[in-house]
Protein backbone atom coordinates (compact mmCIF):
# COMPACT_ATOMS: atom_id res chain seq x y z
CA UNK A 1 0.00 0.00 0.00
CA UNK A 2 1.17 3.65 -0.48
CA UNK A 3 1.57 6.14 1.78
CA UNK A 4 -1.23 8.32 0.73
CA UNK A 5 -4.00 4.95 0.67
CA UNK A 6 -2.35 4.09 4.35
CA UNK A 7 -3.52 7.31 5.36
CA UNK A 8 -6.56 7.74 4.17
CA UNK A 9 -7.49 4.28 5.63
CA UNK A 10 -6.30 5.12 8.25
CA UNK A 11 -9.06 8.56 8.29
CA UNK A 12 -11.56 6.53 8.12
CA UNK A 13 -10.83 3.80 11.05
CA UNK A 14 -10.32 6.79 12.85
CA UNK A 15 -13.64 8.45 11.76
CA UNK A 16 -15.80 5.51 12.17
CA UNK A 17 -14.43 4.49 15.80
CA UNK A 18 -14.80 8.07 16.62
CA UNK A 19 -19.13 7.54 15.87
CA UNK A 20 -18.82 3.96 17.16
CA UNK A 21 -17.92 5.65 20.65
CA UNK A 22 -20.31 8.29 20.45
CA UNK A 23 -22.92 6.18 19.94
CA UNK A 24 -21.37 3.80 22.82
CA UNK A 25 -21.55 7.15 25.11
CA UNK A 26 -25.03 8.56 24.07
CA UNK A 27 -27.05 5.19 23.51
CA UNK A 28 -25.33 2.12 25.65
CA UNK A 29 -23.73 3.43 28.67
CA UNK A 30 -26.01 4.08 31.69
CA UNK A 31 -26.98 7.47 32.77
CA UNK A 32 -25.38 8.48 36.02
CA UNK A 33 -27.62 8.24 38.58
CA UNK A 34 -26.88 11.86 40.46
CA UNK A 35 -25.08 13.45 37.78
CA UNK A 36 -27.35 12.21 35.09
CA UNK A 37 -26.97 13.26 31.42
CA UNK A 38 -24.06 15.77 32.06
CA UNK A 39 -21.95 12.64 32.96
CA UNK A 40 -21.88 11.92 29.20
CA UNK A 41 -18.41 14.73 28.69
CA UNK A 42 -16.85 12.39 31.30
CA UNK A 43 -15.92 9.78 28.06
CA UNK A 44 -14.61 12.71 26.33
CA UNK A 45 -12.56 14.36 29.19
CA UNK A 46 -10.99 10.82 30.22
CA UNK A 47 -9.52 10.08 27.04
CA UNK A 48 -8.55 13.47 26.54
CA UNK A 49 -6.95 13.15 29.56
CA UNK A 50 -4.60 10.33 28.49
CA UNK A 51 -3.48 11.24 25.01
CA UNK A 52 -1.82 14.50 25.73
CA UNK A 53 0.43 12.80 28.12
CA UNK A 54 1.01 10.14 25.33
CA UNK A 55 1.86 12.94 23.26
CA UNK A 56 4.00 14.43 25.17
CA UNK A 57 6.11 11.32 26.16
CA UNK A 58 6.62 11.20 22.00
CA UNK A 59 7.89 14.60 21.78
CA UNK A 60 10.21 13.38 24.40
CA UNK A 61 11.58 10.18 23.49
CA UNK A 62 11.38 11.83 19.56
CA UNK A 63 13.78 14.83 21.27
CA UNK A 64 16.35 12.56 22.85
CA UNK A 65 16.69 10.68 19.47
CA UNK A 66 17.10 13.43 17.30
CA UNK A 67 19.48 15.39 19.43
CA UNK A 68 21.45 12.05 19.85
CA UNK A 69 20.66 10.17 16.30
CA UNK A 70 20.17 13.85 14.03
CA UNK A 71 17.59 12.63 12.27
CA UNK A 72 14.95 14.63 10.72
CA UNK A 73 12.23 12.41 11.12
CA UNK A 74 12.64 12.18 14.96
CA UNK A 75 12.30 16.43 14.63
CA UNK A 76 9.34 15.98 12.60
CA UNK A 77 7.60 13.55 14.85
CA UNK A 78 8.29 15.99 17.84
CA UNK A 79 6.78 18.53 16.13
CA UNK A 80 3.50 17.05 14.83
CA UNK A 81 3.15 14.48 17.98
CA UNK A 82 3.38 18.41 20.44
CA UNK A 83 0.92 20.21 18.05
CA UNK A 84 -1.56 17.25 18.34
CA UNK A 85 -0.64 16.94 21.99
CA UNK A 86 -1.59 20.43 22.91
CA UNK A 87 -5.00 20.39 20.84
CA UNK A 88 -6.01 17.40 23.25
CA UNK A 89 -5.08 19.06 25.99
CA UNK A 90 -6.98 22.04 25.18
CA UNK A 91 -10.24 19.82 24.95
CA UNK A 92 -9.25 18.19 27.98
CA UNK A 93 -8.97 21.79 30.01
CA UNK A 94 -12.02 22.91 28.28
CA UNK A 95 -14.43 19.66 28.87
CA UNK A 96 -12.82 19.87 32.49
CA UNK A 97 -14.55 22.96 33.19
CA UNK A 98 -17.61 22.38 31.79
CA UNK A 99 -17.86 19.20 33.71
CA UNK A 100 -16.49 20.67 36.92
CA UNK A 101 -19.26 23.43 37.22
CA UNK A 102 -22.19 21.06 37.90
CA UNK A 103 -19.87 18.65 39.70
CA UNK A 104 -18.56 20.76 42.01
CA UNK A 105 -20.33 23.73 41.65
CA UNK A 106 -17.44 26.22 40.10
CA UNK A 107 -15.28 26.20 36.83
CA UNK A 108 -11.88 25.70 38.27
CA UNK A 109 -10.42 24.51 40.55
CA UNK A 110 -6.65 25.08 41.73
CA UNK A 111 -6.12 21.19 42.33
CA UNK A 112 -3.07 18.75 41.50
CA UNK A 113 -4.59 17.42 37.72
CA UNK A 114 -5.99 20.50 36.82
CA UNK A 115 -2.82 22.68 37.18
CA UNK A 116 -0.94 20.17 35.90
CA UNK A 117 -2.79 20.22 32.80
CA UNK A 118 -2.81 24.20 32.65
CA UNK A 119 0.76 24.20 33.05
CA UNK A 120 1.37 21.09 30.39
CA UNK A 121 -0.60 23.05 28.11
CA UNK A 122 1.69 26.59 28.57
CA UNK A 123 4.85 24.87 28.72
CA UNK A 124 3.99 23.08 25.12
CA UNK A 125 2.37 26.25 24.07
CA UNK A 126 5.94 27.41 24.78
CA UNK A 127 7.33 24.78 22.99
CA UNK A 128 5.60 25.23 19.57
CA UNK A 129 6.50 29.42 19.77
CA UNK A 130 9.54 28.32 20.52
CA UNK A 131 9.61 26.42 16.81
CA UNK A 132 7.64 29.30 15.13
CA UNK A 133 10.81 31.79 16.22
CA UNK A 134 14.01 30.50 15.74
CA UNK A 135 15.81 31.99 13.42
CA UNK A 136 18.14 29.42 12.28
CA UNK A 137 16.09 25.90 10.96
CA UNK A 138 18.91 23.77 11.58
CA UNK A 139 19.74 25.00 15.21
CA UNK A 140 15.78 25.78 15.93
CA UNK A 141 15.50 21.90 15.80
CA UNK A 142 18.21 21.49 18.95
CA UNK A 143 16.62 23.98 20.84
CA UNK A 144 13.34 22.54 20.79
CA UNK A 145 14.70 19.21 21.26
CA UNK A 146 16.34 20.45 24.33
CA UNK A 147 13.35 21.76 25.34
CA UNK A 148 11.17 19.29 24.17
CA UNK A 149 13.03 16.96 27.26
CA UNK A 150 13.20 19.54 29.79
CA UNK A 151 9.13 20.35 29.49
CA UNK A 152 8.49 16.67 30.03
CA UNK A 153 10.86 16.14 32.88
CA UNK A 154 9.08 19.19 34.39
CA UNK A 155 5.84 17.54 34.37
CA UNK A 156 5.46 14.59 36.53
CA UNK A 157 6.92 17.00 39.05
CA UNK A 158 5.49 19.23 38.88
CA UNK A 159 2.18 16.87 39.32
CA UNK A 160 3.84 15.72 42.88
CA UNK A 161 4.74 19.33 43.96
CA UNK A 162 1.30 20.41 43.96
CA UNK A 163 -0.12 17.28 45.34
CA UNK A 164 0.25 18.71 48.76
CA UNK A 165 -3.23 20.52 48.29
CA UNK A 166 -6.18 18.90 49.49
CA UNK A 167 -7.15 17.05 46.10
CA UNK A 168 -10.52 16.98 45.12
CA UNK A 169 -10.45 15.50 41.63
CA UNK A 170 -11.42 11.78 42.19
CA UNK A 171 -9.32 8.95 41.64
CA UNK A 172 -10.56 6.09 39.23
CA UNK A 173 -7.98 3.68 39.78
CA UNK A 174 -6.36 2.50 42.79
CA UNK A 175 -4.36 -0.20 43.64
CA UNK A 176 -7.32 -1.76 45.36
CA UNK A 177 -10.57 -1.65 43.16
CA UNK A 178 -12.04 0.31 39.94
CA UNK A 179 -14.37 3.08 41.12
CA UNK A 180 -16.51 3.04 38.13
CA UNK A 181 -19.32 1.47 36.77
CA UNK A 182 -18.19 -1.93 34.25
CA UNK A 183 -20.41 -0.73 31.28
CA UNK A 184 -18.75 2.98 32.02
CA UNK A 185 -15.45 1.83 31.89
CA UNK A 186 -16.36 -0.39 28.37
CA UNK A 187 -17.55 3.07 27.12
CA UNK A 188 -14.42 4.82 28.33
CA UNK A 189 -12.24 2.63 27.07
CA UNK A 190 -13.82 2.62 24.02
CA UNK A 191 -13.34 6.36 23.40
CA UNK A 192 -10.15 5.96 24.51
CA UNK A 193 -9.05 3.51 21.72
CA UNK A 194 -10.95 5.90 19.38
CA UNK A 195 -9.07 8.83 20.28
CA UNK A 196 -5.86 6.99 20.00
CA UNK A 197 -6.27 5.95 16.42
CA UNK A 198 -8.05 9.52 16.18
CA UNK A 199 -4.54 10.73 17.44
CA UNK A 200 -2.43 8.51 15.68
CA UNK A 201 -4.50 9.75 12.19
CA UNK A 202 -3.56 13.64 12.85
CA UNK A 203 0.23 12.26 13.88
CA UNK A 204 0.91 11.04 10.32
CA UNK A 205 -1.24 13.78 8.62
CA UNK A 206 0.85 16.31 10.31
CA UNK A 207 3.93 14.61 9.29
CA UNK A 208 3.56 13.84 6.06
CA UNK A 209 2.20 17.77 5.68
CA UNK A 210 6.25 18.73 7.34
CA UNK A 211 7.58 16.37 5.15
CA UNK A 212 5.94 18.44 2.30
CA UNK A 213 6.62 21.90 3.48
CA UNK A 214 11.01 20.76 3.57
CA UNK A 215 10.37 19.54 0.04
CA UNK A 216 9.17 22.62 -0.62
CA UNK A 217 11.09 24.66 1.12
CA UNK A 218 14.07 22.66 -0.45
CA UNK A 219 12.96 23.29 -4.12
CA UNK A 220 12.68 26.94 -3.47
CA UNK A 221 16.18 26.81 -2.32
CA UNK A 222 17.49 25.26 -5.33
CA UNK A 223 15.11 27.50 -7.65
CA UNK A 224 16.73 30.45 -5.88
CA UNK A 225 20.42 29.15 -6.21
CA UNK A 226 19.99 28.52 -9.98
CA UNK A 227 18.45 32.21 -10.89
CA UNK B 1 38.85 24.35 37.74
CA UNK B 2 40.80 27.10 37.55
CA UNK B 3 39.44 27.53 34.17
CA UNK B 4 36.18 27.82 35.57
CA UNK B 5 37.09 30.49 38.13
CA UNK B 6 38.76 32.89 35.59
CA UNK B 7 35.16 32.41 33.49
CA UNK B 8 33.21 33.17 36.48
CA UNK B 9 35.57 36.07 37.76
CA UNK B 10 34.90 37.41 34.09
CA UNK B 11 31.52 37.75 34.66
CA UNK B 12 31.58 39.04 37.70
CA UNK B 13 34.03 41.79 36.56
CA UNK B 14 31.75 42.63 34.09
CA UNK B 15 28.92 43.40 36.12
CA UNK B 16 30.48 45.02 38.79
CA UNK B 17 32.47 47.27 36.10
CA UNK B 18 28.78 48.18 34.96
CA UNK B 19 26.21 47.22 37.50
CA UNK B 20 23.67 47.27 34.54
CA UNK B 21 22.12 44.32 35.65
CA UNK B 22 22.18 44.70 39.59
CA UNK B 23 21.02 47.84 39.58
CA UNK B 24 18.11 46.76 36.55
CA UNK B 25 16.84 44.20 39.39
CA UNK B 26 16.93 45.92 42.57
CA UNK B 27 14.49 48.75 41.00
CA UNK B 28 12.49 46.39 39.25
CA UNK B 29 12.23 43.82 42.18
CA UNK B 30 11.28 47.14 44.25
CA UNK B 31 8.79 48.68 41.23
CA UNK B 32 7.26 44.46 41.66
CA UNK B 33 6.67 45.28 45.59
CA UNK B 34 5.15 48.35 44.94
CA UNK B 35 2.50 46.88 42.43
CA UNK B 36 1.98 43.79 45.17
CA UNK B 37 1.64 46.75 47.62
CA UNK B 38 -1.43 48.25 45.59
CA UNK B 39 -3.06 45.41 44.82
CA UNK B 40 -3.34 44.12 48.36
CA UNK B 41 -4.83 47.59 48.72
CA UNK B 42 -2.98 47.98 52.48
CA UNK B 43 -4.26 44.78 53.91
CA UNK B 44 -1.40 43.22 55.86
CA UNK B 45 -0.32 40.17 53.80
CA UNK B 46 -0.64 36.91 56.00
CA UNK B 47 1.52 34.53 56.66
CA UNK B 48 0.73 32.32 53.54
CA UNK B 49 0.38 34.51 51.25
CA UNK B 50 3.61 36.70 52.31
CA UNK B 51 5.94 33.67 51.23
CA UNK B 52 3.80 33.79 47.80
CA UNK B 53 4.47 37.54 47.47
CA UNK B 54 8.21 37.07 48.09
CA UNK B 55 9.10 34.45 45.61
CA UNK B 56 6.92 36.43 43.39
CA UNK B 57 9.32 39.11 43.48
CA UNK B 58 12.21 37.01 43.33
CA UNK B 59 10.34 34.69 40.11
CA UNK B 60 10.27 38.42 37.92
CA UNK B 61 13.56 40.03 39.33
CA UNK B 62 15.44 36.85 38.32
CA UNK B 63 14.15 36.90 35.10
CA UNK B 64 15.53 40.49 34.21
CA UNK B 65 19.00 38.83 35.38
CA UNK B 66 18.86 35.81 33.62
CA UNK B 67 18.01 37.72 30.26
CA UNK B 68 21.22 39.25 30.27
CA UNK B 69 23.54 36.00 31.01
CA UNK B 70 24.21 35.95 27.68
CA UNK B 71 24.18 39.47 26.39
CA UNK B 72 27.93 40.30 26.37
CA UNK B 73 28.76 37.28 24.15
CA UNK B 74 25.92 37.64 21.94
CA UNK B 75 26.08 40.98 21.15
CA UNK B 76 29.77 41.58 21.48
CA UNK B 77 30.36 38.31 19.70
CA UNK B 78 32.59 36.83 22.56
CA UNK B 79 30.15 33.50 22.15
CA UNK B 80 32.86 32.74 19.15
CA UNK B 81 35.81 33.51 21.37
CA UNK B 82 34.39 31.29 24.25
CA UNK B 83 33.79 28.45 21.57
CA UNK B 84 36.69 28.22 19.86
CA UNK B 85 38.62 28.36 23.25
CA UNK B 86 39.73 25.51 24.31
CA UNK B 87 37.48 25.25 27.29
CA UNK B 88 34.84 22.51 27.74
CA UNK B 89 31.47 23.78 27.56
CA UNK B 90 29.94 22.46 30.53
CA UNK B 91 32.14 24.77 32.27
CA UNK B 92 30.84 27.04 30.53
CA UNK B 93 27.71 26.43 31.38
CA UNK B 94 28.47 26.10 34.97
CA UNK B 95 30.49 29.63 34.93
CA UNK B 96 27.34 31.44 34.24
CA UNK B 97 24.68 29.00 36.96
CA UNK B 98 27.40 30.38 39.29
CA UNK B 99 27.47 34.11 38.35
CA UNK B 100 23.88 33.91 38.04
CA UNK B 101 23.21 32.65 41.31
CA UNK B 102 25.49 35.10 42.59
CA UNK B 103 23.36 38.03 41.09
CA UNK B 104 20.36 36.55 42.41
CA UNK B 105 21.81 36.05 45.94
CA UNK B 106 22.90 39.90 46.24
CA UNK B 107 19.26 41.16 44.68
CA UNK B 108 18.09 39.33 47.58
CA UNK B 109 19.85 40.33 50.14
CA UNK B 110 18.78 43.51 49.39
CA UNK B 111 15.24 42.63 48.80
CA UNK B 112 14.14 40.78 51.89
CA UNK B 113 14.88 43.37 54.07
CA UNK B 114 12.79 45.71 51.95
CA UNK B 115 9.96 42.92 51.33
CA UNK B 116 9.34 42.59 55.33
CA UNK B 117 9.40 46.55 56.07
CA UNK B 118 7.09 46.55 53.62
CA UNK B 119 4.34 43.43 53.90
CA UNK B 120 5.08 41.69 57.09
CA UNK B 121 4.56 44.60 59.68
CA UNK B 122 7.95 43.50 61.53
CA UNK B 123 6.16 40.46 63.47
CA UNK B 124 8.31 38.09 60.64
CA UNK B 125 11.89 36.71 60.96
CA UNK B 126 12.92 35.24 58.12
CA UNK B 127 16.63 35.17 59.63
CA UNK B 128 16.47 31.74 60.09
CA UNK B 129 18.93 28.79 58.93
CA UNK B 130 16.14 27.19 57.16
CA UNK B 131 15.00 30.18 55.57
CA UNK B 132 18.87 30.79 54.29
CA UNK B 133 18.68 26.89 53.13
CA UNK B 134 15.93 27.52 51.41
CA UNK B 135 16.90 30.70 49.38
CA UNK B 136 20.45 28.61 48.70
CA UNK B 137 18.54 25.34 47.06
CA UNK B 138 15.97 27.51 45.32
CA UNK B 139 19.03 30.07 43.65
CA UNK B 140 20.47 26.90 42.77
CA UNK B 141 17.34 25.75 40.76
CA UNK B 142 16.82 28.66 39.45
CA UNK B 143 19.96 29.33 37.96
CA UNK B 144 20.36 25.81 37.13
CA UNK B 145 17.25 25.84 34.86
CA UNK B 146 17.27 29.56 33.57
CA UNK B 147 21.06 29.27 32.41
CA UNK B 148 19.65 26.64 30.08
CA UNK B 149 16.47 28.45 29.11
CA UNK B 150 18.06 31.79 28.65
CA UNK B 151 20.72 29.94 26.36
CA UNK B 152 17.78 28.33 24.42
CA UNK B 153 16.05 31.51 24.08
CA UNK B 154 19.34 34.16 23.08
CA UNK B 155 19.14 32.16 19.76
CA UNK B 156 15.52 32.84 18.81
CA UNK B 157 13.90 35.78 17.02
CA UNK B 158 12.12 36.88 20.09
CA UNK B 159 15.46 36.66 22.09
CA UNK B 160 14.67 37.86 25.77
CA UNK B 161 10.42 37.81 24.70
CA UNK B 162 10.98 34.21 24.99
CA UNK B 163 12.59 33.17 27.97
CA UNK B 164 9.45 34.47 30.50
CA UNK B 165 7.25 32.03 28.43
CA UNK B 166 10.10 29.21 28.48
CA UNK B 167 10.93 29.85 32.31
CA UNK B 168 8.20 30.19 34.11
CA UNK B 169 6.14 27.04 33.48
CA UNK B 170 8.99 24.49 33.78
CA UNK B 171 10.55 26.56 37.18
CA UNK B 172 6.83 26.29 38.58
CA UNK B 173 7.84 22.75 40.95
CA UNK B 174 10.70 24.96 42.71
CA UNK B 175 8.79 27.75 43.20
CA UNK B 176 6.24 25.98 44.87
CA UNK B 177 9.08 24.55 47.15
CA UNK B 178 10.72 27.09 47.99
CA UNK B 179 7.33 28.80 48.63
CA UNK B 180 6.12 25.88 50.70
CA UNK B 181 9.23 25.90 52.55
CA UNK B 182 8.82 29.50 53.28
CA UNK B 183 5.95 29.14 54.56
CA UNK B 184 6.36 26.81 57.32
CA UNK B 185 9.44 29.05 58.24
CA UNK B 186 7.11 31.82 58.55
CA UNK B 187 3.75 30.36 60.13
CA UNK B 188 6.73 28.03 62.93
CA UNK B 189 6.08 24.91 61.50
CA UNK B 190 7.66 21.17 62.55
CA UNK B 191 10.70 21.14 61.45
CA UNK B 192 10.79 17.90 59.83
CA UNK B 193 8.65 19.28 57.50
CA UNK B 194 10.98 22.03 56.72
CA UNK B 195 13.19 19.44 55.87
CA UNK B 196 11.06 17.30 53.72
CA UNK B 197 10.51 20.62 51.21
CA UNK B 198 14.08 20.99 51.65
CA UNK B 199 14.84 17.54 50.32
CA UNK B 200 12.24 17.87 47.48
CA UNK B 201 14.21 21.35 46.37
CA UNK B 202 17.32 19.33 46.74
CA UNK B 203 15.82 16.49 44.32
CA UNK B 204 14.50 19.28 41.72
CA UNK B 205 17.96 20.62 41.73
CA UNK B 206 19.68 17.45 41.05
CA UNK B 207 17.12 16.43 38.17
CA UNK B 208 17.24 19.88 36.25
CA UNK B 209 21.24 20.00 36.74
CA UNK B 210 20.90 16.41 35.19
CA UNK B 211 19.19 17.53 32.36
CA UNK B 212 20.94 20.16 32.20
CA UNK B 213 24.45 19.03 31.84
CA UNK B 214 23.07 16.63 29.31
CA UNK B 215 21.38 18.85 26.79
CA UNK B 216 23.37 22.19 27.02
CA UNK B 217 26.49 21.31 24.56
CA UNK B 218 23.29 20.73 21.57
CA UNK B 219 21.95 24.60 22.64
CA UNK B 220 25.77 25.70 21.69
CA UNK B 221 26.35 23.73 18.77
CA UNK B 222 26.73 25.31 15.51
Amino acid sequence: MKRGQKLTALRYIAISSILISLYMIFFLAPTDRYLGIVQKIFYIHFASAIIPYLAFLIVFLASAFYLVKKEIFFDRLALASAEIGLMVDTVLLVTGTIFSKPTWGVWWVWEPRLTTSLIMWLLYFGYLMLRSLSEDRLKAKNLAAVYGIVAFVSVPISFMSIRWWRSVHPILITPNKINLDPSMWLVALSTLAAFALLFAYLLNLKMEILLLEEEIAEIKEEMGDTQ
Amino acid sequence: MKLLALLIKKDLKLELQTKESLSAMLIFSLLTMVSLGLALGGEPANGAVLSGLLWITFLFTSLLGLNRTFFYEKEEGCLEGLLLAPIDITHLYLSKVVSNFIFLSLMEAVVIPVFLLFFSGGSVNLFTGGFFLTLILANLGLSIIGVLLAAISMNTRAKDLMLPLLFIPVIVPVLLAAIKATNIVVLGGETAELFASLRLLLFYDIIFALVAFLTFEYVLEE
